[in-house]
């Protein structure tokens, strides 16, 4: 319990169910404070249920909930937690600076709202009525309330779905602006890419359960596989035997081998004489992610590095070498 | 929960529907009830009459209007963000029930004044004190009902039930024709309604009569029944997400 009190966030067990569809299902989660930590997942993996869960809008049907060491209630009312929906919050007939200076002053000390609103890139659209924004403009609107009251955390559920990649970037670059306070941030996502980019950890959830917990290298890693393409001509049995291949898919004349360590592999195709028009192309970060989220089922590595990484253990996963995406 | 209270007041001074429905008719009406098609003594009368049924039909309709927002509040994820502010939920719902209370005014008083200043309706201060009094108290109980109906349903439902419901009590609690021209049956329907109840105290205080003490316990049991209805609403809103 002592250390779950050093906590941000703490999951313990959590369940919950609509009819008979277990959003989340059995999950726990610890993040400790000042980290930015991505929830990544496809749609449906459980992510909106476990943000509202931590924001106190859903019960869990079993296992405990914590932020901030109590319960998500009392982190609201005291004006540590605070978070982004994906979408709505924001009423018609009212302005920016009306709506952000409102939920600024429920705060007992908020940031000074002109801090705010540069932050979030709102100066210019102060004056402006909520319904004649933009959805970049909204969303940044909804980060501003997420962060006027200076709150220790902030969940932030899909931030950017609605944004193209324009305002996406302006997104993440007023959230730097915040996280260099030392504040938490956990978002969920399911663009792995940003998880990637923006977050120190990344814990990928589907249908309710983490199956994998790590750095987005070490994520990367446990699919960790890039593309080695040779062209092939007779008997391309052995290829299936090199060092580190995964899989072997033919299509033409051209062999096409998933391999979890490329080097290992290059090198016993060269001495074996196979190297012939040779490409070697890091996975495509969908296809990590599809890997990973496939095998959410059944006990695969992915799934017991999940629970490594639960248990907080530092050493999980070690790859052999730095796979750069 | 002041914060709360004018960001509230200053969304719906901005929305037309209230300006139209909450004020600007009612005051037409009243214009048009207490000078057209009248003369003589009959005229004082309208102008005296009118005046306490259109400010009492107009506080009525404000009061609806507020709460039927509180759908439109919803579906927009309005009460969800408010949800995620440190302002208590109990706060929130009282903070609405006070807007209610304050958007009622406009029409009370807008209706008084082009009385006493464009028909000449002359009264005692205490008079005047009354009736405002009791025109602004009573409207709570329709607030309540505005904003039960706000709760329990969806924006367009919410915002027919509200224009029903003010017909409804603008017709049989004889705010727009007095009940004495209804059916002895319907005359009986009238009195046990909250509109006429909420119309006749000030209207008795207005002719110089005793305001009945049947009439307020009835008003007081709307007051009850609304309440009932909007914390009801409020819990079950909560629930459904």
């Amino acid at each position: 319990m002592t250390d779950d009190t050093k906590d941000t966030v703490s999951l313990k067990d959590v369940t919950k169910r609509f009819g008979a569809v277990h959003a989340v299902d059995g999950l726990s989660l610890r993040v400790p404070a000042g980290r930015t930590v991505a929830l990544l997942g496809p749609n449906g993996a459980g992510k909106s249920t476990t943000i509202a869960l931590l924001l106190g809008l859903l019960t869990p049907d079993s296992g405990t909930v914590r932020v901030l060491g109590g319960t998500p209630e009392d982190a609201i009312r005291s004006g540590r937690l605070a978070a982004m929906p994906q979408e709505g919050g924001l009423v018609s007939r009212t302005t920016v600076r009306e709506l952000v200076g409102f939920v600024s002053g429920t705060y007992r000390a908020p940031l000074p709202l002109r801090k705010v609103l540069a932050i979030a890139g709102l100066e210019d659209l102060a004056g402006r009525r909520l319904e004649r924004l933009s959805g970049g403009q909204a969303q940044r609107v909804r980060f501003a309330l997420a962060l006027a009251g200076d709150p220790e955390l902030i969940l932030l559920d899909e931030p950017t779905a609605a944004l193209d990649v324009r305002a996406r970037r302006e997104f993440w670059e007023s959230m730097r602006a915040f996280t260099a306070r030392g504040r938490t941030i956990l978002f969920s996502t399911h663009y792995l890419e940003e998880a990637d980019e923006y977050a120190d950890r990344v814990v990928v959830v589907d249908r309710g359960r983490i199956v994998a917990d790590g750095t987005s290298g070490e994520i990367k890693r446990l699919v960790a596989l890039s593309t080695v393409s040779v062209t092939a001509t007779g008997d391309g049995a052995f290829l299936q035997r090199l060092p580190g291949v995964v899989s072997v898919e033919i299509r033409g004349e051209r062999a096409h081998l998933s391999t979890r360590d490329a080097d290992a592999t290059v090198v016993a195709l060269a001495a074996a004489g196979g190297i012939r028009d040779l490409e070697v192309v890091p996975v495509a970060l969908e296809d990590a992610f599809l890997a990973l989220t496939g095998q959410a089922g059944q006990a695969g590595q992915a799934g017991q590095a999940g629970q490594a990484g639960q248990a907080g253990q530092a050493d999980r996963a070690p790859g052999p070498a730095e796979v750069e995406v | 929960m002041l914060g709360y209270i004018r960001l509230e007041v200053t969304r719906i001074l901005r929305d037309p529907g209230y300006v139209i429905m909450g004020f600007a008719m009612p005051l037409t009406m009243y214009l048009v009830f207490s000078n057209l098609g009248v003369a003589g003594d009959d005229r004082i009368w309208a102008a005296l009459y009118m005046m306490v049924n259109m400010a009492a039909f107009g506080a009525i309709g404000s009061a609806f209007n507020n709460g039927a927002g509180i759908a439109e509040d919803r579906t927009a994820g309005w009460l969800r963000q408010l949800q995620t502010t440190p302002l208590a939920p109990v706060r929130v719902v009282a903070g609405k029930a006070a807007t209610g209370m304050i958007m009622v005014l406009p029409a009370i008083t807008g209706v008084c004044l082009s009385a006493a200043l464009l028909n000449g309706v002359r009264m005692e201060v205490w008079q005047w004190g009354s009736i405002v009094l009791l025109l602004w108290a009573g409207s709570l109980p329709f607030t309540l009902l505005g904003m039960a109906f706000g709760y329990l349903f969806s924006g367009q439902t919410a915002a027919v039930l509200t224009i029903a419901a003010n017909m409804t009590m603008a017709i049989v609690g004889g705010l727009w024709l007095p009940t004495e021209g209804f059916p002895s049956w319907l005359r009986t329907v009238a009195q046990w309604t909250p509109s006429f109840g909420y119309a006749d105290l000030p209207r008795k205080v207005a002719f110089g009569e005793t305001p009945g003490a049947g009439t307020a316990l009835i008003l007081t049991g709307w007051l009850v029944v609304f309440g009932v209805l909007a914390v009801y609403g409020y819990r079950r809103a909560g629930r459904v997400r």
